[in-house]
C-alpha cells in the first residue's frame, strides 16, 4: 500500500474544508458595497500613498542567511538517519568528525553574519522618530 | 504498528488493497483525521482559549449558550461566515483570495502522518519528520501574499514580520528534531514514538519512561520556544501584534477569510503541539491498554496548548530585534551546540 496516495487523499479532502467555507459564506452572506467600507484601514485616517514601496533592507539579508542554513538542515538529516549504523560500521570520528566540520564551517558563516551586523537590528537613521 | 488504512484493508482481508479500495479508505480515514482536528481547533481551542484568557485576566467568560457556554463558538462561527465581505481598494485580487485557504490548507497536510494512537495514523511516509516540516513551513507563503495582496502598510509589516520571525525559528526547531533522529535512528514517525517506549528508570514503583523530553529535556525547551515563534504566539506574536500593528497580515480580511487565517492559526498550534508529543512525550504512549491511546495523544496535546495559552496570559511580547537576537545569536547557537552533543553522546554510547 503506497503512502503516498493516502497522503495524496488526505491533500484532497483537507483543500475541500477552505473551499467549502467559502462556498457555504458565500451563500449566506450579505453584498452592499459602498465607497467608504473598501477604504483601506489606516487607523480611520485617510489612506496616503500605496503599499508598493520601498522596504526595509533588514528583512532581505535575515532571508538570505536562512536559505543557507536551511540547505544545511537537508544536508544533517540524511547524516542523523545514518549515525548510528555509521558509528558502528565506520567508528565514531569517521561517523561525526565530517558532520562537525561542516557544522564548524557553518558557525563560522554565522560568526561572520552576526560580526557584519547582518543580524543586529538597527534602526534606519533617516526615521524621524529615532531615537 | 500498521497505518489504519492497511489495518482495515487487512481486517476485510486484503493483503494488497486495489487502487480503488486504497483511495476510499484513505478518504474516509482522512475524513476522520480532519473531523478530529477540526472539532479539537475551531470548537474546543477557541473555547478554551476564551475561558483560559478570562480565567488569567479575573473576568466571567462566555458561560450562556449551551453547557460553560460551548454552543457560543458555533454561534460564532455562523455569525462571522454570515458577514459581509470587504475587500479594500488596493487589494491584489486572486491573490488576495488564495492566501487564506494556504494557512488552513499548510497545517492540516501535516496531520496526515502524526500517529494518534488507537491505530489512528493516515500515512507513514518513511520521511514523515521532514514532510511535516515542509508542509507547515507552507505557511509563510499564505502570509506573505495574504500581507502583500491586502494593500494595506500595516498588513505589509505584519507579514514582513511573521516571515522574519518564521525563518529565523525555523532552523532551530529543525536541528532540535534533527537531535531526535539520532537518538531514534528513524524519520519515519511511528519509528521515533516506538523508540520511546522503553523505561528510562525505575523510582521504586515510578517508571520514568524513556520518552525524548526526560531524556533530553533541553532539546524539549529548544523545541517548545522554537515551536513557540514558529506558530507566532505569545511571546512572538510579533507578526500579529495588535497593540502595534493593528492585527497585522490579518487587518484586511474580514468574513470567511478572517475565519480561514483564524482557523489555520488555532491548527498551527495543534500540529506543533503533535509534533512535539510525538518527538518528545512519546505520541500516544501512556499507562493503561494500548486503545485508550488516543487520549493520552489529546491530552498531551492539550497540555502544550495550554503552556500556550498561559505564556499569552503571562508573557510580554517581544521587539522585532529581540526577536531576531534570541533566534539568530540564542537558539541557534544552542540547538547547534545540543546536535553535536547529542551525536558525541549517541556516538559514545552506540
Amino acid at each position: 500500500m503506497n503512502e503516498w496516495i493516502a497522503v495524496g487523499v488526505f491533500a484532497v479532502v483537507a483543500a475541500s474544508i477552505p473551499a467549502v467555507m467559502v462556498s457555504a459564506s458565500r451563500l449566506l452572506r450579505p453584498s452592499v458595497p459602498e465607497k467608504g467600507k473598501e477604504t483601506v484601514y489606516e487607523s480611520g485616517e485617510v489612506p496616503t500613498g500605496g503599499t508598493r514601496l520601498n522596504f526595509n533592507i533588514q528583512y532581505y539579508m535575515v532571508a538570505l542567511l536562512f536559505v543557507v542554513f536551511d540547505i544545511e538542515t537537508v544536508l544533517i538529516f540524511p547524516w542523523t538517519v545514518v549515525y548510528q549504523d555509521a558509528v558502528g560500521a565506520a567508528g565514531l570520528g569517521s561517523a561525526l568528525a565530517p558532520m562537525l566540520v561542516f557544522i564548524a564551517v557553518l558557525v563560522v558563516g554565522l560568526g561572520w553574519a552576526w560580526r557584519t551586523g547582518v543580524i543586529r537590528w538597527v534602526s534606519s537613521a533617516n526615521t524621524e522618530f529615532n531615537t | 504498528m500498521a497505518t489504519t488504512p492497511v489495518a482495515v484493508a487487512e481486517w476485510l482481508g486484503y493483503a494488497t488493497p486495489p487502487l480503488w479500495l486504497q483511495v476510499v479508505l484513505a478518504a474516509v480515514v482522512s475524513g476522520v483525521v480532519v473531523t478530529v482536528m477540526l472539532t479539537t481547533s475551531a470548537l474546543a481551542g477557541p473555547w478554551a482559549k476564551r475561558k483560559i484568557t478570562a480565567m488569567f485576566t479575573d473576568r466571567i467568560a462566555i458561560n450562556r449558550n449551551g453547557p460553560a457556554g460551548i454552543f457560543t463558538i458555533a454561534a460564532d462561527s455562523v455569525r462571522l461566515m454570515s458577514k459581509e465581505l470587504i475587500v479594500p481598494d488596493g487589494a491584489d485580487r486572486p491573490a488576495f483570495d488564495v492566501a487564506p485557504a494556504i494557512l488552513p490548507l499548510s497545517a492540516l497536510l501535516g496531520f496526515a502522518v502524526i500517529p494518534m494512537g488507537s491505530g489512528l495514523q493516515l500515512a507513514d511516509p518513511e520521511i514523515g519528520l521532514a514532510y511535516v516540516f515542509a508542509v507547515s513551513s507552507i505557511a509563510s507563503v499564505g502570509m506573505v501574499v495574504g500581507g502583500y495582496a491586502s494593500g494595506n502598510k500595516y498588513s505589509l509589516l505584519g507579514s514582513m514580520r511573521s516571515v522574519a520571525e518564521s525563518i529565523a525559528y525555523e532552523i532551530p526547531l529543525v536541528i532540535t528534531a534533527a537531535s531526535v533522529v539520532l537518538l531514534a535512528g528513524s524519520l519515519r514517525l511511528s519509528d521515533i514514538v516506538a523508540a520511546q517506549q522503553g523505561t528510562l528508570v525505575s523510582l521504586g514503583p515510578i517508571a520514568i519512561p524513556a520518552w525524548y523530553g526526560f531524556l533530553n529535556p533541553f532539546a524539549l525547551a529548544l523545541f517548545l520556544v522554537a515551536s513557540l515563534a514558529e506558530v507566532g504566539r505569545n511571546p512572538f506574536d510579533i507578526g500579529e501584534a495588535p497593540t502595534e500593528i493593528v492585527g497585522g497580515y490579518i487587518t484586511e480580511y474580514s468574513s470567511i477569510y478572517f475565519v480561514l487565517f483564524f482557523l489555520g492559526e488555532f491548527l498551527h498550534i495543534f500540529l506543533s503541539a503533535a509534533v512535539l508529543t510525538t518527538l518528545f512525550l512519546g505520541g500516544p504512549a501512556g499507562p493503561g491498554p494500548a486503545w485508550l491511546g488516543i487520549v493520552w495523544f489529546g491530552v498531551k496535546i492539550w497540555a502544550v496548548f495550554l503552556f500556550t495559552q498561559w505564556c499569552r496570559a503571562a508573557v510580554p511580547r517581544v521587539r522585532i530585534d529581540q526577536m531576531l537576537e534570541i533566534g539568530w545569536k540564542g537558539l541557534l547557537v544552542l540547538s547547534f551546540a545540543n546536535l553535536v552533543l547529542t551525536a558525541i553522546i549517541v556516538g559514545v554510547i552506540a
